[in-house]
Protein backbone atom coordinates (compact mmCIF):
# COMPACT_ATOMS: atom_id res chain seq x y z
CA UNK A 1 0.00 0.00 0.00
CA UNK A 2 2.82 2.30 0.97
CA UNK A 3 4.42 1.59 -2.37
CA UNK A 4 1.33 2.66 -4.28
CA UNK A 5 1.03 5.85 -2.25
CA UNK A 6 4.66 6.64 -2.94
CA UNK A 7 4.26 5.92 -6.61
CA UNK A 8 1.33 8.31 -6.87
CA UNK A 9 3.35 10.91 -4.98
CA UNK A 10 6.22 10.47 -7.45
CA UNK A 11 3.78 10.83 -10.32
CA UNK A 12 2.40 14.05 -8.85
CA UNK A 13 5.84 15.57 -8.43
CA UNK A 14 6.85 14.55 -11.92
CA UNK A 15 3.67 15.97 -13.44
CA UNK A 16 4.37 19.26 -11.68
CA UNK A 17 7.93 19.26 -12.97
CA UNK A 18 6.86 18.60 -16.51
CA UNK A 19 4.18 21.31 -16.35
CA UNK A 20 6.99 23.78 -16.01
CA UNK A 21 8.09 22.82 -19.53
CA UNK A 22 4.81 22.77 -21.42
CA UNK A 23 6.19 23.96 -24.76
CA UNK A 24 8.91 21.32 -24.60
CA UNK A 25 6.26 18.68 -24.11
CA UNK A 26 4.44 19.81 -27.25
CA UNK A 27 7.70 19.80 -29.24
CA UNK A 28 8.53 16.33 -27.93
CA UNK A 29 5.14 14.95 -28.88
CA UNK A 30 5.55 16.35 -32.40
CA UNK A 31 8.99 14.75 -32.69
CA UNK A 32 7.54 11.51 -31.41
CA UNK A 33 4.88 11.60 -34.14
CA UNK A 34 7.61 12.31 -36.69
CA UNK A 35 9.47 9.16 -35.60
CA UNK A 36 6.26 7.15 -35.77
CA UNK A 37 5.87 8.36 -39.36
CA UNK A 38 9.45 7.35 -40.10
CA UNK A 39 8.93 3.90 -38.59
CA UNK A 40 5.77 3.33 -40.63
CA UNK A 41 7.56 4.52 -43.77
CA UNK A 42 10.41 2.04 -43.22
CA UNK A 43 7.89 -0.77 -42.75
CA UNK A 44 6.03 0.20 -45.91
CA UNK A 45 9.31 0.27 -47.87
CA UNK A 46 10.16 -3.19 -46.58
CA UNK A 47 6.75 -4.59 -47.44
CA UNK A 48 6.73 -3.00 -50.87
CA UNK A 49 9.48 -5.47 -51.65
CA UNK A 50 8.35 -8.57 -49.82
CA UNK A 51 5.29 -10.16 -48.21
CA UNK A 52 7.00 -11.52 -45.11
CA UNK A 53 10.23 -11.01 -43.20
CA UNK A 54 11.47 -13.78 -40.96
CA UNK A 55 8.08 -15.43 -41.46
CA UNK A 56 6.14 -12.37 -40.20
CA UNK A 57 3.66 -10.28 -42.20
CA UNK A 58 2.97 -6.53 -42.30
CA UNK A 59 0.30 -6.56 -39.60
CA UNK A 60 2.52 -8.54 -37.28
CA UNK A 61 5.36 -6.06 -37.78
CA UNK A 62 2.99 -3.20 -36.89
CA UNK A 63 2.03 -5.06 -33.72
CA UNK A 64 5.72 -5.67 -33.03
CA UNK A 65 6.35 -1.95 -33.46
CA UNK A 66 3.70 -1.41 -30.79
CA UNK A 67 5.42 -3.81 -28.38
CA UNK A 68 8.79 -2.27 -29.24
CA UNK A 69 7.39 1.15 -28.37
CA UNK A 70 6.28 -0.17 -24.97
CA UNK A 71 9.85 -1.23 -24.19
CA UNK A 72 11.16 2.00 -25.69
CA UNK A 73 8.87 3.97 -23.39
CA UNK A 74 10.09 1.97 -20.40
CA UNK A 75 13.56 2.94 -21.54
CA UNK A 76 13.09 6.68 -21.91
CA UNK A 77 10.35 7.38 -19.42
CA UNK A 78 11.91 5.45 -16.54
CA UNK A 79 15.36 4.03 -17.22
CA UNK A 80 17.10 7.11 -18.65
CA UNK A 81 15.96 9.76 -16.20
CA UNK A 82 16.49 7.56 -13.13
CA UNK A 83 19.89 6.38 -14.28
CA UNK A 84 20.98 9.95 -14.81
CA UNK A 85 19.86 10.86 -11.31
CA UNK A 86 21.43 7.73 -9.87
CA UNK A 87 24.83 8.27 -11.51
CA UNK A 88 24.81 11.85 -10.28
CA UNK A 89 23.97 10.70 -6.76
CA UNK A 90 26.84 8.21 -6.76
CA UNK A 91 29.27 10.88 -7.92
CA UNK A 92 28.23 13.60 -5.47
CA UNK A 93 27.28 11.32 -2.60
CA UNK A 94 23.62 12.31 -2.43
CA UNK A 95 22.91 8.58 -2.57
CA UNK A 96 23.42 8.76 1.21
CA UNK A 97 20.08 10.53 1.60
CA UNK A 98 18.28 7.99 -0.55
CA UNK A 99 19.61 5.19 1.63
CA UNK A 100 18.48 6.94 4.79
CA UNK A 101 14.84 6.78 3.70
CA UNK A 102 12.86 4.00 5.36
CA UNK A 103 11.83 2.55 2.00
CA UNK A 104 13.27 -0.08 -0.30
CA UNK A 105 16.18 1.74 -1.92
CA UNK A 106 15.85 -0.16 -5.20
CA UNK A 107 12.30 1.06 -5.58
CA UNK A 108 13.29 4.59 -4.66
CA UNK A 109 16.16 4.73 -7.11
CA UNK A 110 14.22 3.26 -10.03
CA UNK A 111 10.89 5.05 -9.78
CA UNK A 112 11.54 8.54 -8.46
CA UNK A 113 11.85 10.11 -11.92
CA UNK A 114 9.14 9.46 -14.48
CA UNK A 115 8.85 11.34 -17.75
CA UNK A 116 5.11 11.65 -17.46
CA UNK A 117 4.16 12.84 -20.94
CA UNK A 118 5.53 9.58 -22.34
CA UNK A 119 2.31 7.98 -21.08
CA UNK A 120 0.83 9.05 -24.39
CA UNK A 121 3.34 6.79 -26.09
CA UNK A 122 1.80 3.85 -24.24
CA UNK A 123 -1.58 4.67 -25.74
CA UNK A 124 0.00 4.89 -29.17
CA UNK A 125 1.68 1.54 -28.60
CA UNK A 126 -1.62 -0.07 -27.61
CA UNK A 127 -3.28 1.34 -30.75
CA UNK A 128 -0.47 -0.04 -32.93
CA UNK A 129 -0.78 -3.47 -31.31
CA UNK A 130 -4.56 -3.62 -31.85
CA UNK A 131 -4.35 -2.38 -35.46
CA UNK A 132 -1.46 -4.71 -36.21
CA UNK A 133 -3.24 -7.76 -34.86
CA UNK A 134 -6.35 -6.90 -36.86
CA UNK A 135 -4.34 -6.45 -40.06
CA UNK A 136 -2.50 -9.71 -39.56
CA UNK A 137 -5.75 -11.66 -39.39
CA UNK A 138 -4.47 -13.85 -36.57
CA UNK A 139 -7.10 -15.90 -34.82
CA UNK A 140 -7.03 -14.64 -31.27
CA UNK A 141 -8.11 -16.82 -28.39
CA UNK A 142 -8.46 -15.67 -24.81
CA UNK A 143 -5.53 -17.96 -23.98
CA UNK A 144 -3.27 -16.24 -26.52
CA UNK A 145 -4.21 -12.80 -25.19
CA UNK A 146 -3.45 -13.82 -21.62
CA UNK A 147 -0.13 -15.33 -22.77
CA UNK A 148 0.66 -12.13 -24.64
CA UNK A 149 0.01 -9.96 -21.57
CA UNK A 150 1.99 -12.17 -19.23
CA UNK A 151 4.92 -12.41 -21.65
CA UNK A 152 4.91 -8.64 -22.22
CA UNK A 153 5.03 -8.01 -18.48
CA UNK A 154 7.71 -10.62 -17.83
CA UNK A 155 9.72 -9.28 -20.78
CA UNK A 156 9.57 -5.79 -19.30
CA UNK A 157 10.65 -7.24 -15.95
CA UNK A 158 13.65 -8.90 -17.60
CA UNK A 159 14.73 -5.55 -19.05
CA UNK A 160 14.09 -3.82 -15.72
CA UNK A 161 16.18 -6.45 -13.91
CA UNK A 162 19.05 -6.17 -16.34
CA UNK A 163 18.95 -2.43 -15.78
CA UNK A 164 19.14 -2.92 -12.00
CA UNK A 165 22.18 -5.14 -12.42
CA UNK A 166 23.84 -2.63 -14.74
CA UNK A 167 23.38 0.33 -12.42
CA UNK A 168 24.28 -1.77 -9.38
CA UNK A 169 27.66 -2.34 -11.03
CA UNK A 170 28.27 1.35 -10.41
CA UNK A 171 28.66 0.50 -6.71
CA UNK A 172 31.75 -1.53 -7.59
CA UNK A 173 33.06 0.61 -10.45
CA UNK A 174 32.28 4.18 -9.56
CA UNK A 175 33.36 5.52 -12.95
CA UNK A 176 30.99 3.24 -14.81
CA UNK A 177 28.55 5.91 -15.93
CA UNK A 178 27.96 4.30 -19.27
CA UNK A 179 25.96 1.71 -17.43
CA UNK A 180 22.86 1.67 -19.63
CA UNK A 181 24.36 2.45 -23.03
CA UNK A 182 24.53 -1.21 -23.96
CA UNK A 183 20.78 -1.59 -23.34
CA UNK A 184 20.09 1.55 -25.30
CA UNK A 185 22.37 0.52 -28.16
CA UNK A 186 20.84 -2.88 -28.72
CA UNK A 187 17.28 -1.68 -28.21
CA UNK A 188 16.86 -1.00 -31.94
CA UNK A 189 17.20 -4.71 -32.58
CA UNK A 190 13.72 -5.05 -31.07
CA UNK A 191 12.07 -3.44 -34.09
CA UNK A 192 12.24 -6.62 -36.16
CA UNK A 193 11.49 -10.25 -35.30
CA UNK A 194 14.69 -12.02 -34.19
CA UNK A 195 14.02 -14.72 -36.76
CA UNK A 196 15.42 -12.27 -39.35
CA UNK A 197 18.80 -12.03 -37.68
CA UNK A 198 21.87 -14.22 -38.18
CA UNK A 199 22.48 -16.67 -35.35
CA UNK A 200 25.17 -14.67 -33.51
CA UNK A 201 22.95 -11.59 -33.37
CA UNK A 202 19.96 -13.68 -32.32
CA UNK A 203 21.94 -15.16 -29.44
CA UNK A 204 23.18 -11.70 -28.44
CA UNK A 205 19.72 -10.12 -28.25
CA UNK A 206 18.06 -13.15 -26.67
CA UNK A 207 20.52 -14.26 -24.02
CA UNK A 208 23.10 -11.54 -23.45
CA UNK A 209 21.00 -8.39 -23.71
CA UNK A 210 17.52 -9.91 -23.86
CA UNK A 211 15.74 -7.21 -25.87
CA UNK A 212 14.05 -9.94 -27.92
CA UNK A 213 12.54 -11.52 -24.80
CA UNK A 214 10.56 -8.31 -24.37
CA UNK A 215 9.64 -7.72 -28.01
CA UNK A 216 9.63 -10.80 -30.24
CA UNK A 217 8.65 -13.33 -27.57
CA UNK A 218 5.32 -11.77 -26.48
CA UNK A 219 4.15 -11.65 -30.09
CA UNK A 220 5.28 -15.22 -30.64
CA UNK A 221 3.03 -16.03 -27.70
CA UNK A 222 0.17 -14.22 -29.38
CA UNK A 223 0.79 -15.98 -32.71
CA UNK A 224 0.75 -19.34 -30.94
CA UNK A 225 4.38 -20.05 -31.88
CA UNK A 226 5.22 -21.01 -28.31
CA UNK A 227 4.14 -24.14 -26.48
CA UNK A 228 2.60 -23.59 -23.06
CA UNK A 229 5.67 -24.92 -21.28
CA UNK A 230 7.86 -22.51 -23.31
CA UNK A 231 5.65 -19.58 -22.30
CA UNK A 232 5.78 -20.66 -18.67
CA UNK A 233 9.56 -20.89 -18.96
CA UNK A 234 9.78 -17.28 -20.16
CA UNK A 235 7.55 -16.14 -17.31
CA UNK A 236 9.75 -18.05 -14.87
CA UNK A 237 12.80 -16.34 -16.36
CA UNK A 238 11.11 -12.99 -15.72
CA UNK A 239 10.56 -13.81 -12.04
CA UNK A 240 14.02 -15.32 -11.62
CA UNK A 241 15.77 -12.36 -13.19
CA UNK A 242 13.97 -10.01 -10.82
CA UNK A 243 15.04 -12.06 -7.80
CA UNK A 244 18.64 -12.18 -9.01
CA UNK A 245 18.63 -8.44 -9.70
CA UNK A 246 17.41 -7.65 -6.16
CA UNK A 247 20.20 -9.81 -4.74
CA UNK A 248 22.81 -8.04 -6.87
CA UNK A 249 21.41 -4.70 -5.74
CA UNK A 250 21.69 -5.71 -2.06
CA UNK A 251 25.28 -6.87 -2.51
CA UNK A 252 26.06 -3.67 -4.39
CA UNK A 253 24.69 -1.51 -1.59
CA UNK A 254 27.15 -3.13 0.82
CA UNK A 255 29.95 -1.89 -1.43
CA UNK A 256 28.70 1.66 -1.32
CA UNK A 257 30.69 3.89 0.99
CA UNK A 258 29.66 7.41 0.03
CA UNK A 259 31.44 9.83 -2.24
CA UNK A 260 33.83 11.44 0.22
CA UNK A 261 35.37 8.41 1.85
CA UNK B 1 48.49 28.51 -37.73
CA UNK B 2 49.90 25.02 -38.11
CA UNK B 3 51.27 25.20 -34.58
CA UNK B 4 47.86 26.12 -33.24
CA UNK B 5 46.27 23.11 -34.89
CA UNK B 6 49.06 20.88 -33.64
CA UNK B 7 48.51 22.06 -30.09
CA UNK B 8 44.74 21.73 -30.36
CA UNK B 9 45.22 18.22 -31.67
CA UNK B 10 47.32 17.23 -28.65
CA UNK B 11 44.79 18.68 -26.22
CA UNK B 12 41.78 17.15 -27.92
CA UNK B 13 43.41 13.79 -28.42
CA UNK B 14 44.26 13.65 -24.73
CA UNK B 15 40.74 14.72 -23.85
CA UNK B 16 39.13 12.06 -26.03
CA UNK B 17 41.56 9.43 -24.73
CA UNK B 18 40.15 10.08 -21.27
CA UNK B 19 36.77 8.95 -22.52
CA UNK B 20 37.88 5.82 -24.36
CA UNK B 21 35.33 3.66 -22.53
CA UNK B 22 32.61 6.02 -23.75
CA UNK B 23 34.01 5.68 -27.24
CA UNK B 24 33.53 1.93 -27.24
CA UNK B 25 29.93 2.39 -26.14
CA UNK B 26 29.40 5.04 -28.78
CA UNK B 27 30.84 2.71 -31.39
CA UNK B 28 28.45 -0.04 -30.35
CA UNK B 29 25.53 2.37 -30.40
CA UNK B 30 26.42 3.58 -33.84
CA UNK B 31 27.04 0.11 -35.32
CA UNK B 32 23.74 -1.46 -34.37
CA UNK B 33 21.28 0.03 -36.86
CA UNK B 34 23.32 -0.57 -40.05
CA UNK B 35 23.86 -4.17 -38.92
CA UNK B 36 20.14 -4.60 -38.32
CA UNK B 37 19.21 -3.09 -41.70
CA UNK B 38 21.82 -5.34 -43.30
CA UNK B 39 20.26 -8.40 -41.65
CA UNK B 40 16.73 -7.40 -42.67
CA UNK B 41 17.57 -6.69 -46.31
CA UNK B 42 19.85 -9.65 -46.89
CA UNK B 43 17.16 -11.93 -45.47
CA UNK B 44 14.63 -10.43 -47.90
CA UNK B 45 17.04 -10.61 -50.83
CA UNK B 46 17.89 -14.21 -49.99
CA UNK B 47 14.25 -15.28 -49.92
CA UNK B 48 13.37 -13.36 -53.10
CA UNK B 49 16.56 -13.81 -55.12
CA UNK B 50 16.87 -10.03 -55.44
CA UNK B 51 15.06 -6.86 -54.35
CA UNK B 52 14.54 -4.38 -57.15
CA UNK B 53 17.78 -5.58 -58.75
CA UNK B 54 19.72 -5.63 -55.45
CA UNK B 55 21.16 -9.03 -54.55
CA UNK B 56 22.08 -10.09 -51.03
CA UNK B 57 25.72 -9.30 -51.81
CA UNK B 58 24.76 -5.81 -53.03
CA UNK B 59 23.18 -5.14 -49.65
CA UNK B 60 26.16 -6.56 -47.76
CA UNK B 61 28.66 -4.43 -49.70
CA UNK B 62 26.37 -1.39 -49.40
CA UNK B 63 26.09 -1.51 -45.61
CA UNK B 64 29.69 -2.56 -45.04
CA UNK B 65 30.79 0.44 -47.12
CA UNK B 66 28.24 2.61 -45.32
CA UNK B 67 29.93 1.83 -42.01
CA UNK B 68 33.22 3.18 -43.37
CA UNK B 69 31.73 6.23 -45.07
CA UNK B 70 29.56 7.17 -42.09
CA UNK B 71 32.56 6.82 -39.82
CA UNK B 72 34.34 9.46 -41.92
CA UNK B 73 31.49 11.87 -42.65
CA UNK B 74 29.51 11.93 -39.38
CA UNK B 75 30.18 14.36 -36.54
CA UNK B 76 29.25 14.88 -32.90
CA UNK B 77 29.42 18.66 -32.73
CA UNK B 78 25.92 19.04 -31.23
CA UNK B 79 26.97 16.93 -28.24
CA UNK B 80 30.30 18.65 -27.67
CA UNK B 81 29.38 22.26 -28.31
CA UNK B 82 25.74 23.18 -27.61
CA UNK B 83 26.12 22.87 -23.85
CA UNK B 84 29.02 25.34 -23.89
CA UNK B 85 26.66 28.01 -25.17
CA UNK B 86 24.06 27.04 -22.60
CA UNK B 87 26.26 26.97 -19.52
CA UNK B 88 28.44 29.87 -20.59
CA UNK B 89 31.79 28.06 -20.78
CA UNK B 90 32.02 29.28 -24.36
CA UNK B 91 33.00 32.69 -22.95
CA UNK B 92 36.48 31.41 -22.20
CA UNK B 93 36.95 30.22 -25.76
CA UNK B 94 35.60 33.37 -27.34
CA UNK B 95 38.35 35.54 -25.91
CA UNK B 96 40.98 33.42 -27.63
CA UNK B 97 42.10 34.71 -31.03
CA UNK B 98 40.93 31.54 -32.83
CA UNK B 99 37.49 30.48 -34.02
CA UNK B 100 35.98 28.16 -31.37
CA UNK B 101 33.98 26.14 -33.89
CA UNK B 102 36.28 26.01 -36.90
CA UNK B 103 39.43 25.21 -34.95
CA UNK B 104 38.79 23.67 -31.54
CA UNK B 105 35.49 21.92 -32.21
CA UNK B 106 36.65 20.75 -35.62
CA UNK B 107 39.88 19.27 -34.27
CA UNK B 108 37.95 17.75 -31.39
CA UNK B 109 35.68 15.95 -33.86
CA UNK B 110 38.61 14.69 -35.87
CA UNK B 111 40.39 13.43 -32.75
CA UNK B 112 37.18 11.67 -31.75
CA UNK B 113 37.01 10.02 -35.17
CA UNK B 114 40.66 9.00 -35.13
CA UNK B 115 40.10 7.26 -31.81
CA UNK B 116 36.86 5.52 -32.78
CA UNK B 117 38.54 4.26 -35.95
CA UNK B 118 40.99 2.34 -33.77
CA UNK B 119 38.04 0.47 -32.28
CA UNK B 120 36.16 0.37 -35.56
CA UNK B 121 38.79 -1.45 -37.65
CA UNK B 122 38.75 -4.76 -35.74
CA UNK B 123 34.94 -4.71 -35.61
CA UNK B 124 34.78 -4.15 -39.34
CA UNK B 125 37.17 -7.03 -39.96
CA UNK B 126 35.04 -9.34 -37.80
CA UNK B 127 31.93 -8.29 -39.72
CA UNK B 128 33.84 -8.86 -42.95
CA UNK B 129 34.43 -12.48 -41.99
CA UNK B 130 30.86 -12.91 -40.77
CA UNK B 131 29.26 -11.57 -43.96
CA UNK B 132 32.00 -12.20 -46.53
CA UNK B 133 31.08 -9.31 -48.87
CA UNK B 134 32.23 -9.82 -52.45
CA UNK B 135 34.24 -6.68 -53.16
CA UNK B 136 35.74 -7.98 -56.43
CA UNK B 137 34.24 -5.08 -58.42
CA UNK B 138 36.08 -2.52 -56.36
CA UNK B 139 38.62 -0.41 -58.25
CA UNK B 140 41.41 1.81 -56.99
CA UNK B 141 40.10 4.71 -59.09
CA UNK B 142 36.68 4.31 -57.45
CA UNK B 143 38.21 4.63 -54.00
CA UNK B 144 40.47 7.52 -55.00
CA UNK B 145 37.55 9.41 -56.55
CA UNK B 146 35.53 8.83 -53.36
CA UNK B 147 38.09 10.33 -50.97
CA UNK B 148 37.52 14.01 -51.87
CA UNK B 149 33.77 13.28 -51.87
CA UNK B 150 34.00 11.97 -48.31
CA UNK B 151 35.95 15.06 -47.26
CA UNK B 152 33.30 17.30 -48.85
CA UNK B 153 30.64 15.16 -47.17
CA UNK B 154 32.30 15.56 -43.78
CA UNK B 155 32.72 19.32 -44.22
CA UNK B 156 29.15 19.89 -45.39
CA UNK B 157 27.82 17.73 -42.55
CA UNK B 158 30.05 19.42 -39.99
CA UNK B 159 29.12 22.94 -41.11
CA UNK B 160 25.40 22.19 -41.19
CA UNK B 161 25.56 20.58 -37.74
CA UNK B 162 27.64 23.51 -36.54
CA UNK B 163 25.04 25.93 -37.92
CA UNK B 164 22.26 24.06 -36.13
CA UNK B 165 24.32 23.85 -32.95
CA UNK B 166 24.83 27.63 -33.13
CA UNK B 167 21.06 28.05 -32.89
CA UNK B 168 21.75 27.42 -29.20
CA UNK B 169 22.49 31.16 -29.06
CA UNK B 170 18.78 31.74 -29.57
CA UNK B 171 16.93 28.74 -28.20
CA UNK B 172 17.34 26.06 -25.56
CA UNK B 173 15.47 23.64 -27.82
CA UNK B 174 18.44 23.18 -30.10
CA UNK B 175 18.50 19.44 -29.37
CA UNK B 176 14.96 19.06 -30.70
CA UNK B 177 15.92 20.96 -33.88
CA UNK B 178 18.89 18.68 -34.24
CA UNK B 179 16.67 15.62 -33.82
CA UNK B 180 14.59 16.86 -36.74
CA UNK B 181 17.75 17.43 -38.79
CA UNK B 182 18.86 13.89 -37.96
CA UNK B 183 15.53 12.52 -39.20
CA UNK B 184 16.13 14.37 -42.47
CA UNK B 185 19.51 12.64 -42.73
CA UNK B 186 17.86 9.25 -42.25
CA UNK B 187 15.22 10.08 -44.83
CA UNK B 188 17.39 11.50 -47.60
CA UNK B 189 20.91 10.14 -47.13
CA UNK B 190 20.51 6.46 -47.96
CA UNK B 191 21.20 5.41 -44.36
CA UNK B 192 18.21 3.09 -44.16
CA UNK B 193 18.25 1.62 -47.67
CA UNK B 194 20.04 2.42 -50.91
CA UNK B 195 18.13 5.42 -52.28
CA UNK B 196 16.68 3.56 -55.33
CA UNK B 197 14.53 1.57 -52.87
CA UNK B 198 13.06 4.71 -51.31
CA UNK B 199 9.76 6.10 -52.66
CA UNK B 200 10.17 7.95 -55.99
CA UNK B 201 9.40 11.38 -54.51
CA UNK B 202 12.10 11.04 -51.86
CA UNK B 203 14.66 9.95 -54.46
CA UNK B 204 13.85 12.93 -56.68
CA UNK B 205 14.19 15.41 -53.84
CA UNK B 206 17.21 13.68 -52.31
CA UNK B 207 19.55 14.32 -55.23
CA UNK B 208 19.28 18.08 -54.72
CA UNK B 209 19.68 17.94 -50.93
CA UNK B 210 22.99 17.84 -49.05
CA UNK B 211 22.20 14.67 -47.08
CA UNK B 212 23.13 12.13 -49.77
CA UNK B 213 26.59 13.72 -49.88
CA UNK B 214 27.16 12.21 -46.43
CA UNK B 215 26.29 8.61 -47.26
CA UNK B 216 24.88 7.64 -50.62
CA UNK B 217 27.15 9.54 -53.02
CA UNK B 218 30.48 8.36 -51.49
CA UNK B 219 29.21 4.77 -51.26
CA UNK B 220 28.22 4.75 -54.92
CA UNK B 221 31.60 6.20 -55.84
CA UNK B 222 33.49 3.55 -53.88
CA UNK B 223 31.38 0.76 -55.33
CA UNK B 224 31.94 2.22 -58.82
CA UNK B 225 28.24 2.43 -59.65
CA UNK B 226 28.17 5.92 -61.16
CA UNK B 227 28.69 7.11 -64.72
CA UNK B 228 31.14 9.95 -65.37
CA UNK B 229 28.26 12.39 -65.83
CA UNK B 230 26.77 11.35 -62.47
CA UNK B 231 30.14 11.76 -60.78
CA UNK B 232 30.49 15.28 -62.14
CA UNK B 233 26.92 16.11 -61.14
CA UNK B 234 27.55 14.79 -57.62
CA UNK B 235 30.69 16.85 -57.21
CA UNK B 236 28.96 19.99 -58.53
CA UNK B 237 26.11 19.47 -56.03
CA UNK B 238 28.70 18.87 -53.31
CA UNK B 239 30.60 22.05 -54.09
CA UNK B 240 27.43 24.15 -54.20
CA UNK B 241 26.29 22.78 -50.85
CA UNK B 242 29.73 23.35 -49.37
CA UNK B 243 29.51 27.03 -50.32
CA UNK B 244 25.95 27.24 -49.00
CA UNK B 245 26.92 25.50 -45.75
CA UNK B 246 29.87 27.85 -45.20
CA UNK B 247 27.73 30.95 -45.72
CA UNK B 248 24.82 29.70 -43.62
CA UNK B 249 27.12 28.73 -40.79
CA UNK B 250 28.99 32.04 -40.93
CA UNK B 251 25.82 34.05 -40.90
CA UNK B 252 24.26 32.17 -37.97
CA UNK B 253 27.51 32.18 -36.03
CA UNK B 254 28.19 35.90 -36.45
CA UNK B 255 24.70 36.89 -35.38
CA UNK B 256 24.68 34.34 -32.60
CA UNK B 257 27.92 35.48 -31.00
CA UNK B 258 26.59 39.06 -30.98
CA UNK B 259 23.63 37.88 -28.91
CA UNK B 260 25.74 35.77 -26.60
CA UNK B 261 25.87 36.85 -23.03
CA UNK B 262 27.40 34.31 -20.72
CA UNK B 263 25.66 33.11 -17.60
CA UNK B 264 26.49 35.42 -14.74
CA UNK B 265 27.19 38.42 -16.95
Amino acid sequence: MNTLKLLSAFLKVNIQMSLAYRADTVVNILLNLMWLGWELLTLSIIFNNTETIGGWGFGELIALLGVFRLVHTLMIALIWPNTEKFNQSIRDGSMDYTLLQPINSMFLVTFSRITVWRAWDLILAAVLIVIGINLSGETITSLSIVTFFLLTISGAIVIYSLWIVLIALTFWFTKFDNNVTILQALLDAGRYPVTVYPVWLRILVTFVVPIAVATTVPLQGLRGDLTISRSLLFIAIGIASFLIASQVWKRGLKQYSGASS
Amino acid sequence: MFKIFQRLWQVNWAEQWQYRANLIMYLLYWLVSPIIYLAVWTSIANSKGSVNGFTANDFVTYYMTLLVVDQVTSNIVIHTFAYKVQDGTLAGELIRPIHPMLTNALVNNIAFKALTIIGFIPVWIILFFLYKPDYSHLTLTGILVAIPAMIIGFLVGFLLSAAITSLAFWTTRVYSIHEFYYAMILLFSGQFVPLPLMPKLIQDVAQYLPFQLLIYFPIQLILGKLSNAQIVQGYVTGTIWLVVAISVFNWIWRNGVKRFSAVGA
